[in-house]
């Protein structure tokens, strides 16, 4: 007979506590998990989306003050050919970029001939926004976020707009339009566009104003061949703040005045949900933390009080004070591993019942439905078994040290 | 009747024992002297409430006086400190209780391990141990029955078996035969004086039952907190029950 054998034995003399006390571990591991793997699921599909899906890649490049006062004087911040040479110069020989594609953000007037109405709108290298949707590991990364033809690069006046704007504009697919805006040097310019795709705008506020053209379209109606922002996507997430590090300390040898955002600090969205999700999670917590602990104090001190004549016997028979702690700590603890052992299984059935059914919703920032997936992140599930033995081993010290401290003789003689 | 060797095993001189019962105060021994020596085989008797029970714990180191001294093996028992007092109890005094007091979720040959465990000898060893121990108390066929699978009789026999199984100096047992009918608890009886005799183990048993008195070396009786009487005996040819050892 070994200690842990006893330990267990003795759980399972009122197996019904003992039952309910690991089903409440049980949930408490699955509630905790299930909210892991979907908050995991929630960020790692906003970065995806914003990475891959919106081609806004790992590290953003701007003139240095664009972010501040690029749209006093446009001309000043812009990124002109040869420092987008000297930049993209610099980025060949870091092997960790896939790819460094140039943008020019406009805004201006759209107009269906009859009705004008303001859009904002990125341009951008299609066969390079292609590029950096096909480098997406997640399904959310590869998500088509609009109807219609893709855009390409040879269809200089194809481009795309939100659903709204083309309500307000009666667009139709394939409807001609046309796009005013005033030059960087403040002349108004007009150029024809032909309408290829609807697309989904990420936020409310743009459903009515966002349009996506090609690059050399936007710099046709800014005329101009300069751009506002580098886009870089590199092979690997972690690599972001490093290459950042790096590209800031070459360019600054290289006298570029240039700011390096990451795509985090540049989608205040994610910032806002991620935050969001860890009140959530951290109230679950303090739930499940709450739960998990009442149910163990309760199961031990149920079980010091119905075995205080055998607490008094085994002291008689020589077992020291810690001996008994560590008893009813090892019952505990057993406790706690029956918990994290059918929490394990309940997370896994969950998450394999979620994989078989494939429900689909549709998630803030996005108006198309997408799979539901619950992540199994390890690490979250190796701490939650951790701290569910650490709660069970600390819950039982109280009632386990009050066993200890009885007096052997006042316990033997307890009826 | 065994010649008292020159060390006493036990000593208590004007041991008192007071306990608290609510804002009062009652003294269940009033300034005990007694001295025990190795391999006698001592009852000690009396009514209800006479302090038997607190005597037999003074003695097994389950408790210490309010004043005076107990002293186990020439040691102050109020010297030891709680783990001194676990670990002497565990050397070398066993115990047997009224109530039998054996682990339910553990068989018989697992509840007569547990001494050893308790001071951590290898489990193959103790199971061996406690084996033969079992087979001495005549339940070699029941080492893996749980208790409540067991008669009161064999429940006490286990704990006989458990009380032993340290080959302790001392076993101190408080009112053994209380929950076992006459013929169970003259067996007991007759099986701890044999163990006692073989092996020269002491042993101190209380009871209320006079009829186990002729069968003891030395009778204590006890009234009021008081050692009123303490007389030797000779045991009587005949008086044995059919125990083997």
């Amino acid at each position: 007979m070994t200690w842990i054998n006893l330990a267990v034995r003795n759980l399972f003399r009122n197996g019904r506590r003992s039952l309910f006390t690991i089903a409440a571990i049980a949930l408490g591991f699955l509630a905790v998990n299930a909210l892991g793997g979907f908050t995991a699921y929630i960020f790692s599909s906003l970065k995806d989306s914003y990475i891959y899906a919106e081609a806004n890649g790992h590290l953003t490049i701007f003139k240095e003050g664009f972010l501040d006062k690029g749209k006093l004087d446009p001309t000043l911040y812009l990124l002109s050919e040869q420092e987008l040479g000297t930049i993209k110069e610099i980025l060949s020989h870091y092997p960790e970029v896939v790819i460094a594609t140039p943008q020019l953000q406009i805004s201006g007037l759209l107009s269906n001939g009859h009705v004008s109405t303001i859009f904002v709108a990125s341009g951008r290298v299609p066969s390079d926004m292609q590029t950096i949707s096909r480098q997406a590991g997640g399904a959310m990364g590869k998500i088509k976020l609009y109807d219609g033809k893709p855009l390409t690069n040879d269809a200089v006046y194809g481009i795309g707009v939100s659903h709204g704007l083309a309500k307000q504009l009666n667009l139709k697919l394939g409807s001609s339009a046309v796009a005013m805006a005033p030059t960087v040097s403040g002349q108004i310019n007009a150029l024809d566009a032909q309408l290829l795709q609807f697309i989904d705008a990420p936020i409310e506020a743009l459903e009515d104003k966002l349009a996506t053209v090609p690059l050399q379209f936007a710099q046709n109606l800014y005329d101009t061949k300069n751009v506002d922002r580098l886009t870089v996507l590199l092979k690997n997430n972690d690599q972001t703040y490093a290459i950042r590090e790096r590209l800031a300390s070459e360019f600054a040898a290289a006298d570029l005045k240039l700011e390096i955002k990451t795509w985090n600090e540049l989608s205040p969205f994610y910032t806002k949900v991620k935050k969001m999700f860890n009140v959530i999670f951290l109230i679950t917590f303090l739930i499940v933390f709450t739960i998990v602990v009442m149910s163990v104090v309760n199961t031990v001190t149920m079980a010091v009080m119905e075995r205080t004549r055998e607490i008094g016997t085994l002291r008689a028979l020589g077992m020291k004070r810690t001996g008994i702690v560590a008893l009813f700590s090892l019952e505990s603890m057993a406790l706690g591993s029956f918990g994290s052992l059918l929490g394990v299984a309940l997370t896994l059935l969950l998450v394999n019942m979620i994989e078989l059914l494939r429900p689909t919703w549709i998630p803030p920032q996005i108006t198309r439905e997408v799979p539901l997936q619950i992540h199994m992140v390890s690490e979250y599930w190796l701490y939650s078994v951790l701290l569910l033995l650490l709660l069970s081993l600390l819950s039982a010290i109280l009632p386990a040290r009050k066993a200890a401290r009885m007096e052997i003789t006042n316990a033997l003689g307890y009826a | 009747m065994p010649t008292p060797a020159l060390t006493p095993l036990i000593e208590l001189r004007r041991a008192i024992k007071h306990y608290s019962l609510g804002e009062g105060q009652i003294t269940a021994l009033k300034g005990i002297d007694l001295t025990i020596y190795p391999g006698e085989f001592v009852a000690i008797w009396g009514p209800s409430g006479s302090g038997k029970s607190t005597l037999c714990n003074l003695i097994g180191l389950l408790d210490t006086p309010s004043s005076g001294t107990v002293r186990f093996n020439g040691q102050d028992a109020a010297a030891l400190s709680d783990d001194q007092r676990s670990e002497a109890r565990n050397r070398s005094i066993g115990f047997i209780f009224q109530g039998f007091n054996l682990i339910p979720v553990l068989s018989a040959v697992e509840n007569v391990m547990l001494p050893l465990q308790i001071g951590h000898p290898s489990s193959r060893l103790s199971k061996e141990a406690a084996i033969k121990r079992l087979t001495e108390v005549g339940l070699a066929s029941h080492i893996d029955h749980r208790p409540t699978k067991l008669s009161g009789g064999q429940q006490q026999r286990v704990a006989i078996a458990r009380a032993l199984i340290a080959s302790p100096a001392l076993v101190v047992a408080d009112e053994p035969t209380a929950n076992l009918d006459s013929e169970n608890a003259l067996k007991v009886i007759d099986l701890m004086r044999k163990i006692s005799k073989k092996e020269g183990t002491t042993f101190v048993f209380s009871t209320h039952d006079e009829r186990l008195l002729d069968r003891v070396d030395r009778q204590i009786m006890m009234r009021d907190g008081e050692a009123v009487e303490d007389r030797k005996t000779t045991l009587k040819s005949g008086k044995m029950a059919g125990v083997s050892l």
